[in-house]
């Protein structure tokens, strides 16, 4: 017995070991089983192969990597520009990896990132103010808010005031007693940007004024998902 | 345990941690590696068998991490969701080198420990008579092929329809590598035991 040719019942070692990859998780048929019981050869290699299966569950991750992996990630992480290597807070430049934003959103232009933010809630307002006015002057209104997605060559103030405007006239339509909350709310949120944004411009390398304003224009957004939310029916 | 509940350094859990890294603080990030590394690390150099490809390995699963970490939703555990992009990062690295290891031909060294061999008379079962050690050197003595689908069923825990998906290959060629793959730790077990026997 054990030459692969001999077994219990119906079956020989040859036979059950052809379905073995199959058997060690089911558990096998009873044809499988009564040749399990008295082939000891095939006993024995089944009851190994679930030991190593179950001492295989028990390694546990122990092993650790050295200190030039977490170096190695740091200094990839200082080249691409998403982490300062001077920082000893380790802010981050922008809010998003500046990878998925190319080398020319750094330095003093980084302040665009939220700005983009604030234009896709601005376009989501002008897609549902279009389905108040005709199909024509929402056209208009969305090709217009498409070019403005364009930074390169736009006054980002100019912008944002139209953007405002607008705001301003989608709730005075819709909620006439909030406008003038929003106005003031839209105020101190543009004065708060206005403030962060000198102090970026005084100093582009100064970690907290970028900070600072990319949290106001985070605040500014807000307002504007805010407000997109009570304008509408 | 949850990943709500795990705790970082006293004052961060690990889910905070993540929704900081997410708006890029770098500290966060850094306390996310401290407790992730050992389990990729680990998983990195069972796969691959190869220490200093473990860590170069280890270093671009955390750099994925940290560029992609915005798009977790927290559908799965974070583990979870690492783990996978980890297991990806191995498989890409493979996949450029060349390897025939992500080949799941059944071609693959044909036979060896094919079904109808003749396991020869009985010995002594292994039960009792592996250690840690010693199954860690088996499984890195593994063609990279049984390595790659052993380490992902049995040690990682994948299903066989998870890993099909994972290497793009069947269900049933998953599980003809893996019983293989464990065909082959037996004997490197049987002969580690038996070198070790004949030295004492």
């Amino acid at each position: 017995m054990g030459k692969g040719v001999s077994g219990g019942g119906n079956m020989n070692c040859g036979e059950f070991q052809e379905s073995l990859a199959y058997i060690i998780d089911t558990g096998g048929n009873a044809k499988q089983k009564e040749h399990l019981k008295e082939c000891s050869v095939c006993s024995d290699l089944v009851s190994d192969l679930r030991y190593i299966a179950d001492q295989a569950k028990l390694l546990v991750p122990m092993l650790e990597p050295s200190s030039r992996v977490w170096d190695g990630i740091k200094t990839s992480l200082e080249q691409e520009g998403v982490v300062k290597n001077r920082t000893a807070r380790g802010r981050l430049l922008g809010i998003l990896p500046a990878s998925r934003w190319g080398p020319g959103t750094r330095g003093s232009g980084i302040w665009m990132l939220p700005i983009a933010a604030l234009v896709l809630v601005a376009v989501g307002l002008l897609a549902y103010r279009s389905t108040l006015s005709s199909r024509q002057t929402a056209s208009a209104e969305l090709s217009s808010s498409n070019s403005a997605l364009n930074f390169t060559n736009v006054d980002s103030d100019a912008m944002s005031d139209n953007q405002d405007q607008q705001l301003l006239a989608a709730i005075a339509a819709r909620a006439p007693e909030m406008r003038q909350s929003y106005e003031q709310d839209l105020r101190n949120v543009n004065a708060y940007i206005s403030d962060e944004r000198k102090s970026v411009d005084t100093d582009p390398d100064d970690e907290d004024a970028r900070q600072a304003l990319n949290e106001a224009y985070r605040e500014k957004a807000m307002l504007y998902e805010i407000a997109v939310q009570h304008s509408q029916p | 345990m949850t990943q709500a509940k795990k705790t970082l350094v006293p004052g961060l859990s690990e889910a905070e941690a993540i929704d900081r890294a997410k708006r890029g603080d770098a500290e966060s990030f850094e306390a996310l590696y401290a407790l992730h590394k050992r389990r990729v690390y680990s998983l990195c150099l069972r796969m691959t068998g190869n220490t200093a490809e473990a860590e170069d390995l280890t270093q671009e699963a955390f750099l994925q991490l940290y560029r992609k970490i915005a798009t977790f939703r927290g559908e799965s555990a974070f583990s979870t969701w690492l783990h996978r992009l980890a297991v990806n990062v191995v498989l890409m690295h493979l996949r450029k080198k060349g390897l025939p290891e992500v080949s799941l031909e059944e071609s693959l060294e044909p036979q060896e420990d094919g079904p109808k061999k003749d396991i020869g008379a009985r010995d002594n079962v292994l039960a009792g008579s592996i250690d840690r050690v010693n199954l860690e050197r088996a499984i890195e003595s593994l063609p990279p092929g049984y390595r790659i689908i052993f380490v992902l069923h049995d040690v990682e825990g994948y299903e066989h329809n998870e890993i099909a998906e994972i290497m793009g290959c069947s269900i049933g060629n998953s599980k003809s590598q893996l019983h293989k793959a464990r065909m082959k730790l037996r004997d490197l077990l049987k002969l580690s035991r038996t070198e070790k026997v004949a030295r004492t």
